[in-house]
């Protein structure tokens, strides 16, 4: 959280129309976003069937790139299903001030995966799901709107310039469902390798915040 | 604020986390932690936008290379069938289940009722007591820690990895005080002496991947008793 002090706030008038055009224009407008929220509130059947159908086949191969034991096809398509029933539960809880409609749905489209797995491959009773693990995104401050706007384009920008060997091992990590140890004996790399490529890639794409990140004793 | 935890889980340990790739008892802590660190929330945030561009951009490889707009050929009966599951269900939200109460992170909260009607506190040392947590996984035993005010635990290393997050209060050992929120990774070979704070007792989540080794002779005698006990 950041607080400014009083004067500096006064002063930046022109930095806080900069933030306002932002604000603005974060508002979700994207197609997407407007469906889901008119799920949300209307229950719209309508257009939950365009959410559908932009977003089964993307679940559908996010399932397909699972690489997890005990995973298998049959599985891809209880995947799309289970998701899709979720976004329609969970619509209401959708705040697109927080976050856009795709980021949302993978959201729920890696927890589903993650609880598919669990249950398959355990027969003890799982206290938790995998939701319990995640918190609701914070309120956004012009500030932080302002920041996460840039960093947003910025994102997609630099993701698609990331050189192939970094892309390869955050594409096993967030598709395939690896850890940085499976990918490491996967590709025959040190840990340590993996775990610096996967830095390299964040730096550039700033998804680290580098004055507070290196206040912090960050653990290795 | 000032009170932002400063021990934060290293950033491939939030990308694994974002991903979903890592361990359960190792996202129980990662999770904890988050609780507390708006900071490690925020890029967390920005982590899970990579995994919905990587969603994204899958989806549009498959269906190039299978050259073809859309890779799903039923759609339509897969739509069918969840508005089916959707009416069938009757309510449109699921029946909203009452987390249960507690002073800890919501996720610690839900542990602790899954686990026991109380907390089963046992002695482990004259300053330390600890209540295993059923987590439903058997690669690390995840217990909570309570330390009493100004209590001294036996010297230790570690032979496994052990995570460490503070719930309440303050601990302190050779290298640094960890409050609220703070999330410590010690690596098999690291040895130390934690000592809780004086002003009030101190409880920790923790999740160990082998029993630590206590130092001391006495300290041997009580190794027998620290066998690993996953739930």
């Amino acid at each position: 959280m950041m607080n400014f002090p009083l004067k500096q706030v006064k002063l930046s008038t022109q930095m806080s129309e900069a933030v306002s055009e932002v604000v603005s224009s974060t508002r979700r407008s994207d197609q997407w976003s407007q469906l889901l929220i008119d799920v949300g509130v209307n229950r719209s059947k309508e257009s939950f069937a365009k959410l559908f159908k932009h977003y089964a086949p993307l679940i559908k191969s996010f399932a397909q790139s699972s690489k997890h034991e005990g995973w298998f096809p049959g599985l891809n398509e209880d995947l799309v299903q289970e998701v899709m029933i979720k976004v329609w539960q969970k619509a209401s809880g959708f705040n697109p001030e927080k976050a856009s409609a795709t980021t949302w749905i993978y959201t729920v489209a890696r927890n589903c995966r993650i609880d598919m797995l669990r249950r398959k491959s355990n027969t003890q009773h799982l206290p938790l799901e995998n939701e319990d693990y995640w918190h609701e995104p914070d309120e956004e401050t012009p500030a932080s709107l302002f920041q996460q706007k840039r960093s947003e384009g910025k994102l997609q920008q630099s993701l698609s310039k990331l050189p192939k060997e970094q892309n390869e091992i955050l594409r096993k990590v967030y598709l395939e469902g690896k850890s940085h140890a499976e990918t490491s004996a996967e590709l025959g790399l040190p840990l340590g390798t993996v775990k610096s490529r996967v830095r390299l890639a964040l730096q550039k794409m700033q998804i680290l915040v580098p004055s507070e990140y290196q206040e912090n004793d960050h653990n290795e | 604020m000032n009170n932002k935890p400063s021990h934060c889980p290293s950033a491939d340990m939030l990308v694994e986390f974002a991903a979903g790739s890592l361990e359960t008892a190792e996202s129980i802590c990662v999770s904890a932690h988050l609780h507390f660190c708006p900071h490690c929330r925020g890029t967390l945030h920005r982590l899970e936008q990579i995994g919905s561009h990587f969603m994204e951009k899958n989806c549009e490889a498959v269906s190039h290379r299978a050259s073809q707009s859309s890779g799903l050929e039923n759609q339509e009966t897969l739509l069918e069938s969840v508005m089916a599951k959707i009416d069938a269900a009757g309510v449109d939200e699921p029946a909203q289940t009452t987390s249960p109460k507690g002073q800890f992170p919501p996720l610690v909260n839900k542990l602790i009722a899954a686990t026991y009607e109380k907390l089963n506190w046992r002695r482990l040392s004259k300053s330390v007591d600890v209540a295993g947590l059923k987590t439903g996984q058997n690669k690390f035993e995840v217990a909570l820690h309570r330390i009493c005010a100004g209590g001294k635990t036996p010297k230790h290393d570690h032979r496994g990895l052990e995570y460490t997050v503070v719930l309440k209060g303050s601990f302190s050992d050779e290298k640094s005080v960890y409050k609220e929120g703070d999330f410590i990774l010690r690596q098999p070979g690291d040895t130390h002496q934690p000592m809780g704070a004086q002003n009030g007792e101190c409880i920790c989540l923790s999740a160990q991947s082998a029993p630590i080794k206590l130092q001391s002779f006495f300290g041997s005698m009580l190794n027998g008793w620290l066998r690993i006990r996953p739930n």
